[in-house]
């Protein structure tokens, strides 16, 4: 519902309008002697002066009305909307059966989702007749299908302007060739484009994802998995790795271009470096210069990127770099953001040295107005803090670093933005700075930060050196909240996490809490994990502790016992360790569960392990309070079955404290006598 | 006793020579022996018993609800930020529903689809209406202090315009309800004599509601919103332009096309002139019927009676013109 004033509604009758300001009683008498004439407009208006002359000092102002952006609204709104800490992924549905526990399922449930995504991309791209139907008001042209096949097949230039559109190089290097057989002359910018579509892709195809037949092709360099989606696993045959291959496609067709200008070369230089090809690459730019050509940004970017590939020692390494940048300022071109940032990314190659050229390069970047993007500092982190040095409290620079850009938020500039929250974090945890942690960590919450964390694999390392450091550092309460906070929502630690994680619960003795923590292990899929399992349960019957938390371990060593034992699908989870058997065992006693901890010690020798002597000393005065002398006596002949040096020690032990019976006696005295004659041969 | 030692004693062979044999040769070994139960495990699905090849996957068992791990204080907008069906294991509440069978109790909220079937307003709680309206506030101008009173805004705005937004999931933004346009006005704003107010009340019909004084104008027959409010401007425009002029044919109207009930030169007149000569018709002789028509309805109790037939017309019947009515009629006659 909204108020109109009625004076802007009126249509057409432009008689009343100027008379809008005209007095009560002119108005008056022009109602009775033109009362067809009188608008209705002209009665609000009326009432409107009449409020105003009537003596009020009050007039109303209607204020202007707002303008904003389409989404400003929507994003007004979501900016009231924080995180969940308990809930996963929000693409994932969100159910407790369908919700991914652990690393490897959220890995298989997203590239699951993906693969999906992409199996629907490519039956509507196949089949486009079906889908022609347009349901969506306003139209989403992404949704519809399309085409990516050749259209035009006549040899003539629109074909090739269509091949190179559609990314197809080896239809575009034979279309091109047809056209010079059959004798048209190209344009030179069409020839550029033909180049720089070939330079770009390295003579090869792209990699189609949902055109199968790419991957029958038979190409040697390449190694490259097609399935490769988010995330992406780090391992080197992923990487995707195209050559450039000896007079190949690309330098014939610029070998024969009638004359090249300095895009021609710009693009031959560009694709050289890319497919690491870089001496080539130089020699082409000195080509370049000999023609007294010049080249644009993007190619110095190139060759500055490449420069460290072509010398071997640092100091002419770092000459190269400078005597590109000086060629640069010579020839009038421009430097941006991308050029610093390859300068900086090559000067990491450089050594120690590198350190003051460095801050030069960024004097240089502000003189000339261009703010560093977060790839900047990485590189500016990469130099500083080399990964295997030793730590000498060179944590300054990371200070200046976090002084200089906190509060701000960065936009994706440079496909290395990623890696600065990573290293940085990487270096927090090296100089073991907690405080450098936080301001890192609430810069990343800035603004759009976040969306420089990376993808998944990359957010889960940030998160576990995070975490990582904070076990170390902190109080355990402030460790509790942030694992509450962060996992499972944020990342899914492994069981080195684990690990770091039961020992700050150590080191501020709050080991009550481990049995909450080993439901999390069992959830998150770690309790497959030996070491993990067995540091959780030598912490938990290490000490004595109260009643209430002696049960509560109880239950959970009888829960971790059961890992260890075949269940109906096959091999048991865990094998037996001397370490799990002991520490089992000791707990079970120490909650005087004792029929239970009998049972443990018949699984020792079931699983060839050996107990220590300070569990059967412990056995043997918990036996000792009910003064169960079978018992006793049973725990001796295992004793000495695992021929234990402690078995004197017990015997006369069960001799002192126990009322024995003849029959105890006399294998107690066997016992002594086999012991003592066996030594060799069964110990 | 002795199936399961040597069951153990197989699983220490199979484990101390390092070899997985898994649950089948475990089950053959036993076999050898005695009529073991390796092989007796009932699935629990009712299925025959089916060899198992190597060992099988447990089925995957359902995770702890997150509202577990939740706080009191936590942030609920955060959990339920938009509108969702009903999500049992995001909502910390022991909510039941459904027809209790058997003398039970309803059913419980975990996969209840009468709980998801229905609209719930999670998303919008006090406090998310609240943070809602805080983030909205820089949208909105300020409110004119004058306008401080519905009869202020009636008086300087008397046109009142409605119109309806859709909001909807589905693959199209639009909704053709938007359309519409509701105009609204008062016609005691309209600058309007007799003549033009009947007159426009004749043109509008129905749509002039007499006891609130309102004229509704409903426009929905242009595709668009901005042409149907324009064509509703424009309706009001003509009918006030219309109704002020007078047609020729607008003096043919009858007493049947009148709005209100007059007593002059009507039925209950004329039968109350005819009584009242008749009882005069005693006294005198001949006489000017115009001078005596006159002078009858000079009289009070005429006057009177007319008041009260025009208000009894006009208003209806109730108790308290009925009552008029009684007492005029009774002073005319002398009764």
């Amino acid at each position: 519902m909204h108020f109109v004033n009625v004076k802007m509604a009126s249509s057409g009758v432009h008689a009343g309008r100027h008379i809008y300001n005209k007095s009560l009683i002119f108005l008056n008498n022009l109602e009775l002697i033109y009362p067809r004439r009188a608008l209705a407009c002209t009665a609000s208006a009326w009432q409107k002066t009449a409020l105003a002359s009537n003596g009020s000092s009050e007039e109303i102002v209607i204020p202007r009305k707002k303008t904003w952006s389409k989404e400003a609204l929507l994003q007004a709104l979501t900016s009231t909307v924080k995180r969940d800490p308990t809930a996963a992924h929000y693409t994932f549905q969100d159910d407790s059966y369908l919700t991914p526990r652990t690393s490897g399922e959220f890995k298989l449930y997203s590239l699951s989702q993906e693969s999906g995504k992409a199996a629907a991309k490519y039956f509507i791209n196949t089949y486009p007749k079906f889908f022609q139907k347009d349901f969506a008001e306003p139209h989403i042209p992404c949704l519809m299908p399309e085409t990516f096949e050749l259209q035009i097949e006549e040899v003539s230039e629109a074909a090739l302007v269509e091949r190179i559109q559609l990314r197809k190089v080896k239809a575009a290097v034979d279309m091109y060739d047809q056209l010079l057989q059959s004798g048209t002359t190209l344009s030179l910018d069409l020839t550029n484009d033909l180049l720089d579509l070939i330079c770009l892709y390295g003579d090869q195809d792209p990699k189609d994802d949902s055109d199968p037949e790419q991957k029958t092709e038979d190409v040697v360099e390449v190694q490259d998995d097609p399935r490769k989606r988010r995330p992406r696993i780090r391992r080197a045959s992923d990487i995707v790795r195209v050559v450039w291959k000896e007079n190949n496609n690309a330098e014939r067709i610029f070998n024969l271009m009638p004359e090249r200008d300095s895009r021609s070369y710009g693009a031959m230089i560009q694709g050289m470096a890319r497919h690491e090809a870089y001496d080539k690459a130089f020699s082409t730019y000195t080509d370049l210069l000999n023609n007294r050509l010049t080249a644009n940004v993007h190619t110095f970017n190139a060759l500055i990127l490449a420069s460290p590939e072509v010398r071997e020692k640092y100091i002419e390494k770092r000459d190269l770099i400078f005597e590109l940048l000086n060629q640069m300022a010579e020839q009038k071109v421009r430097p941006n953001l991308l050029t610093f940032n390859a300068a900086l990314r090559a000067l990491r190659r450089c050594g120690n040295m590198a350190r003051s050229q460095a801050l030069l390069i960024f004097g240089e970047m502000k003189a000339l107005g261009i703010t560093p993007s977060l790839a900047s500092y990485d590189h500016l982190l990469g130099i500083f803090y080399k990964a295997a040095s030793s730590t000498q409290g060179h944590t300054e620079i990371l200070q200046d670093v976090l002084n200089e850009i906190s509060g701000q938020s960065f936009e994706p500039q440079d496909p290395d933005d990623v890696m600065f929250f990573l290293n940085a974090m990487r270096v927090c945890l090296e100089h073991k700075d907690l405080e450098a942690a936080y301001r890192l960590h609430s810069l990343m919450q800035e603004g759009e930060n976040w969306k420089l964390l990376g993808d998944a694999h990359q957010q889960s390392m940030y998160y576990g050196r995070f975490f990582n450091i904070l076990c170390m550092m902190e109080h355990i309460d402030v460790v509790l909240k942030w694992y509450k906070e962060m996992i499972p929502s944020l990342y899914y630690p492994h069981s080195q996490g684990m690990i770091d994680l039961l020992q700050a619960l150590d080191t501020d003795g709050r080991l009550d809490l481990i049995p909450e923590i080993w439901k999390d292990i069992k959830q998150m899929g770690h309790d497959n994990k030996v070491e993990l399992v067995d540091e959780m349960l030598s912490l938990m019957a290490r000490e004595k502790q109260s009643s209430e938390v002696q049960e509560s371990f109880a239950q959970c060593a009888l829960d971790v016992k059961r890992r260890y034992v075949p269940s109906e699908f096959g091999k048991p989870v865990l094998e037996w360790t001397a370490n799990s058997l002991g520490s089992i065992t000791s707990l079970l006693l120490a909650a005087e569960k004792r029929q239970q901890a009998w049972e443990m010690m018949k699984l020792f020798k079931a699983s060839n392990r050996v107990p220590t002597d300070a569990l059967m000393e412990d056995f043997l005065s918990s036996i000792k309070e009910v003064q169960d002398t079978n018992q006793a006596v049973e725990l001796v002949q295992m004793s000495a079955r695992f021929c234990l040096a402690g078995t004197p020690m017990l015997t006369k032990r069960v001799k002192e404290e126990f009322v024995l019976t003849e029959d105890h006696r006399a294998t107690l005295s066997s016992l002594e006598f086999s012991s003592d004659g066996n030594r060799d041969l069964t110990c | 006793m002795s199936a399961s030692t040597m069951c153990t004693t197989a699983l220490s062979f199979t484990r101390t020579n390092g070899l997985c044999l898994g649950n089948y040769a475990l089950s053959l070994l036993s076999r050898t022996a005695t009529y073991s139960t390796a092989l007796s495990t009932n699935n629990g699905k009712g299925f025959p018993n089916r060899p198992i090849r190597g060992p099988r996957r447990p089925k995957r068992e359902s995770g702890a609800p997150r509202t577990e791990k939740m706080l009191e204080n936590q942030d609920w907008t955060a959990v339920y930020p938009s509108a969702a069906p009903f999500k049992p294991s995001a909502v910390p509440l022991p909510v039941r529903m459904g027809y209790p069978v058997n003398r039970g109790v309803p059913a419980e909220k975990k996969g209840n689809l009468e709980l998801m079937k229905i609209p719930n307003f999670l998303h919008l709680t006090p406090a998310a209406i609240q943070k809602h309206c805080d983030a909205l506030k820089p949208f909105c101008t300020e409110w004119p202090a004058s306008l401080d009173s519905d009869a202020a805004c009636e008086e300087h705005f008397p046109i009142q315009l409605e119109s309806k937004e859709f909001v909807s999931a589905g693959s199209s933004l639009r909704n053709p309800k938007t359309r519409v346009v509701t105009l609204k006005v008062k016609l005691s704003s309209l600058n309007l004599d007799e003549h033009a107010r009947k007159k426009m009340v004749k043109l509008v019909d129905d749509r002039y509601c007499k006891e609130t004084d309102t004229l509704t104008i409903v426009t929905e027959s242009c595709p668009l919103r901005q042409q149907n409010y324009d064509y509703a401007m424009y309706l009001l425009t003509v009918l006030y332009h219309e109704s002020w002029k007078t047609e020729v044919w607008e003096a043919e109207k009858t007493r049947a096309d009148m709005e209100e009930y007059h007593w002059e030169d009507s039925r209950s007149q004329k039968n109350v002139l005819d009584t009242l000569r008749r009882m005069r018709v005693t006294s005198e002789g001949e006489e000017d019927p115009g001078a005596v028509r006159e002078e009858l309805l000079g009289q009070p109790e005429v006057q009177e009676y007319r008041e009260s037939v025009t208000r009894l017309k006009n208003e209806g019947e109730t108790e308290e013109t009925m009552l008029q009515y009684r007492e005029a009629v009774k002073k005319l006659l002398n009764v």
